[in-house]
């Protein structure tokens, strides 16, 4: 006889406002359906009623966590229409603003898949190490979350003293290799509770289109840092952490590995930045007539931005946003089926949603 | 390109592809777009999303379908005739929530798709948010 067991919108074991209703036979999990749209803020719609100007502004609001991925696409298709080149100082502060974000909402998600396996210590090690990485996004920037980063033609902000930021990523990394790394990828309790949890096949990942460390970790080597390169990505060195068990221990280890090529990625960024003007031009962009596409790789994976200009208004005709959430969130249906009721917050963790994203 | 002229082939497009903007884009005159999704699946491309957009009251809404192969981003370009459009969801399933997304926010049917609400709540009217004429 199966039991239908609702979880959400609101409760403890889900971080943000979404529904899971579970079709459970015992304590197996036969079905899930998924339900969204809590947080739904028709925010593609407000888009065609802002100004080149203020529309980066309302995307940076899409998210929390990586609010700067979304100023980074929207500001990259506006200059791909109006044919604008960032000066070559604003692409690299891009890139160090990119990784981290990549590094804090990684370091995030160990914290709550921690809290999530009741493994607490994994949360007061990770919350710890983030602090420092935020007081570095405070430091640059001024902000903690909405950091006002970029802007069309360049950036809002210089980082004057690359090595202030060298010196923190020292420390940084060590308490990584410390902490962090060894309970990612070696500390039994940490792995036992995820292997073989959750799986999603090589097969299925493709079919269902999932993107990011959720992907990679199905086997699939997409990454569009290294696919299709933006900014200055194509000079920088650094690995595609790829692992092919599809369960949480691999999605786990995928973002583990990525937190340390984050680190390669901001010292090589670092320490060959080249001087001279990071602002841009001055003038109000002419935006012409026709459609643009974006494409980053955000902490969970592309994000894609596709904006549409008439060339007569100084507001878009429209902005489409497709977050790595909502390309992610229907392959939860697919973990959940077969696993054990009590794994399904730690599995609905391990793609590192993000509903704030996915409703828009 | 040889994927791209082989696509073409395979779905009787006379346009050529146009690389605008850093992607590819196609605006065939007639796209048959369950063969397209067909086609796209058999080279094993990534379905990214669909862009749906008004551009003028009145005007038909146009359609973007947007596919990945080895990070080279494919664009299809067409218009909905009327409010119906095939559903691709039995070929991709990929495309199931963009598909209830698109039929919330233009009033588009994917005929062969049913659909349950995704992003509106119960009591919420459907269809018309992103429609030029939306108030």
């Amino acid at each position: 006889m199966s039991y239908r067991v609702p979880i959400g919108p609101y409760h403890p074991a889900l971080e943000e406002p979404y529904k899971l209703d579970l079709v459970c036979e015992g304590e197996t999990v036969r079905d899930a359906e998924l339900h969204i749209g809590f947080n739904f803020r028709g925010i593609e719609y407000l888009a065609e009623r802002r100004n080149y100007a203020q529309v980066i502004a309302l995307m940076e609001r899409v998210c929390g966590i990586c609010s700067n991925v979304h100023t980074l696409s929207i500001c990259q298709a506006i200059e791909r229409l109006a044919g604008i080149t960032p000066p070559e100082r604003a692409l690299y502060i891009r890139v160090i603003m990119a990784e981290l974000e990549r590094l804090h909402s990684h370091i995030l998600w160990a914290g709550i898949a921690g809290k999530v396996m009741g493994f607490k210590t994994m949360f007061m090690a990770s919350f710890e190490l983030r602090e420092s990485i935020m007081d570095a996004l405070e430091a640059i920037s001024g902000n903690r979350v909405n950091y006002a980063m970029n802007r069309v033609g360049g950036v809002n902000r210089d980082i004057e003293d690359p090595g202030l930021l060298l010196g923190m990523l020292d420390g940084i990394e060590k308490a990584l290799h410390r902490s962090i790394i060894p309970i990612f990828t070696k500390n039994h309790t940490a792995l036992t509770r995820c292997v073989g949890v959750g799986v999603l096949s090589n097969e299925r990942a493709k079919s269902l289109g999932v993107v990011g460390p959720t992907a990679r970790a199905s086997g699939l080597t997409q990454d569009i840092r290294r696919a299709a390169p933006y900014a200055v990505y194509e000079r920088m060195c650094f690995e595609v952490p790829v692992e092919t068990g599809g369960d949480v221990r691999a999605r786990l280890v995928v973002r583990a590995l990525e937190i340390l090529e984050s680190c390669k990625i901001l010292r090589h960024a670092l320490t060959t930045m080249p001087g001279g003007d990071w602002w841009g031009s001055k003038k109000k962009p002419k935006v012409p007539a026709g459609t643009a596409i974006s494409r980053i790789e955000g902490p969970r994976g592309e994000v894609l931005y596709s904006v549409t200009a008439d060339g007569v208004s100084d507001m878009p005709t429209r902005i489409r946003v497709r977050t790595p959430t909502y390309a992610n969130m229907p392959a939860i249906r697919v973990m959940l089926r077969g696993a054990h009721l009590a794994d399904a917050p730690l599995i609905q963790a391990s793609i590192d949603p993000c509903y704030s994203c996915t409703d828009r | 390109m040889n994927d791209l002229h082989q696509i073409s082939s395979v779905l009787g497009l006379s346009e050529t592809w146009e690389e605008k903007n850093g992607s590819w884009w196609i605006a065939p005159a007639a796209l048959d777009i369950r063969l397209m999704a067909a086609v796209m699946r058999s080279h094993e491309a990534r379905f990214v999303t669909l862009t749906a957009m008004q551009l003028a009251q009145d005007a038909p809404i146009r359609l973007d379908y947007h596919w990945d192969i080895n990070g080279q981003l494919l664009t299809f370009t067409t218009y909905a005739q009327g409010n119906q459009v095939p559903s691709i969801v039995d070929l991709c399933e990929a495309a199931d929530w963009v598909e209830r997304e698109t039929h919330e926010n233009f009033s588009i049917d994917f005929t062969g798709h049913d659909y349950e609400p995704l992003l509106l709540r119960a009591g919420d009217a459907s269809g018309l948010q992103l429609r030029k004429e939306a108030p």
